[in-house]
């Protein structure tokens, strides 16, 4: 007699399944409940034999992804060197200085999204520790993502505050890296402004998060309290609004459209990846407002099952995009649901074809 | 000498523009030096660089070479600090 796992059937797996069916149908339920549970369990054991030869045994020492974050904080001291000297590192206290506290909670709060939203573990999906360094160069008014690691400038004061105020422009650089695990959309053009739009949507999305807000709450801005009190600005961009962040005799003005009838074209920056993600920023915005309640949960759930689809080419087009975002919405919710309808809607409204 | 760097990209794809000419400057042999050595470490076209990196072209004397975050070497990086802080 076999014995599966503390569970002991009173019928051995020799009788043959017809005679066990019609002993399940028994009206004596002594007879009928034990056929059952063999059933159900030879059923399952026949299942797992199958999936086991289509997936592979499973090895005895499988990887424990760990649900914390595994977080170090370095400070470069104002020099280039990256990624410069360990103030912080998971477990300890939080230090006298806010600029490494914040980038530590930053961390941990995209974390939290990826894990608790989508079941990522950290950025590469298998716990890759998470490394930041803050107070790099001299008034540096950027942030940005080497490939490896975070990097954040203290911004010059005059125009540019600390760039690791915004929550949102922490889970930016971190999605930078889940893209570059995932997608991994080419820097330039379209694809390019897709990989700055994904990193904007979920910037966004973990400051949401991070909040409790629902989508009709959220600012949907990314980079509010980044600049100075003297410039003329809430942002640096508006999901909401695109081109209406900011207006000033220094900046500038926010240059970015919201549909394809206002598409830059331009050579500088990358082919204006920071510019014409305010089309998909854009489509996203519409799809969590038509859909209400908490934007992870939905227009988050469809664009990060593109993300991670593994259909979505390095070279995608914005249409591409799309079209991808239409066909996740009809697999996660179903098809003639609001969801594919929000989705559609979203993209005609900002100019992009979806087949 | 006129020596002028663009920035451009970033995080915020705002661009920053500066120009220094040397030629009234008591310092221009030392800005000529520091210019020609950012110049020859400099690239003759953009690269895609990194993410939310900002990129920088500079030109001196019509002649325009390119370099991007976070590679840039010290004499790229001193010259377009002074460029976009004394020419700005």
């Amino acid at each position: 007699m076999t014995t599966h796992g503390g569970f002991e059937p009173v019928f051995c797996t020799i009788v043959p399944p017809h005679v066990l069916d019609r002993l399940a149908q028994h009206e004596d339920p002594a007879l009928a409940g034990p056929a059952r549970e063999t059933l159900e369990r030879d059923a399952y054991e026949r299942t797992h034999r199958r999936l086991t030869t289509v997936i592979g045994a499973p090895t005895l020492t499988a990887p424990v992804v760990s649900d914390k974050p595994q977080r170090t904080i370095y400070d470069a001291k104002h020099k280039q060197d990256l990624p410069g000297k360990k103030v912080r590192a998971e477990g300890s206290d939080p230090g006298k200085d806010a600029t490494v506290n914040r980038a530590f909670a930053g961390l941990g709060a995209t974390f939290e999204l990826y894990l608790n939203a989508f079941n990522r573990h950290s950025i590469d999906g298998e716990g890759l520790p998470l490394n930041a360094s803050v107070h790099y160069d001299v008034k540096y008014d950027n942030a940005f993502w080497n490939g490896e690691q975070m990097v954040f400038g203290d911004g010059d004061g005059e125009l540019f505050l600390d760039f690791t105020i915004p929550v949102d422009v922490i889970g930016h650089e971190l999605t930078h890296g889940v893209t570059q695990y995932t997608a991994n959309l080419t820097y330039f053009g379209q694809s390019g402004a897709l990989n700055e739009s994904i990193s904007d949507v979920f910037g966004s999305l973990i400051k949401q998060y991070t909040l409790g807000q629902t989508a009709t709450e959220a600012d949907w801005l990314i980079g509010a309290g980044l600049l100075a009190p003297r410039v003329s600005g809430v942002a640096l961009r508006s999901m909401k609004a695109p081109g209406t962040a900011y207006d000033d005799d220094a900046l500038g003005k926010d240059p970015q459209p919201a549909t394809m009838d206002d598409f830059v074209k331009t050579g500088s920056d990358n082919g204006g990846v920071h510019i014409n993600s305010g089309i998909p920023n854009h489509a996203f915005y519409l799809v969590a407002d038509a859909l209400g309640g908490h934007a992870w949960e939905k227009a988050g759930q469809i664009w990060y099952d593109v993300l991670t689809g593994g259909e979505l080419k390095k070279d995608a087009l914005f249409t591409d995009f799309a079209t991808l975002t239409v066909a996740a919405a009809k697999t996660r919710f179903g098809d003639g649901g609001e969801e594919l309808q929000a989705v559609s809607k979203a993209w005609e409204q900002v100019g992009v074809p979806t087949s | 000498m006129r020596i002028q760097v663009r920035r451009t990209g970033g995080f915020g794809g705002i661009q920053r523009r500066g120009e220094v000419d040397t030629s009234t400057r008591p310092d221009a042999h030392e800005w000529h030096a520091l210019a020609e050595r950012a110049v020859a470490a400099g690239h003759s076209a953009p690269s895609t660089g990194v993410p939310d990196g900002f990129h920088y072209e500079i030109t001196v004397d019509g002649k325009t070479v390119h370099t991007a975050d976070p590679r840039l070497t010290d004499d790229q990086r001193e010259l377009i600090s002074r460029v976009l802080k004394e020419g700005a």
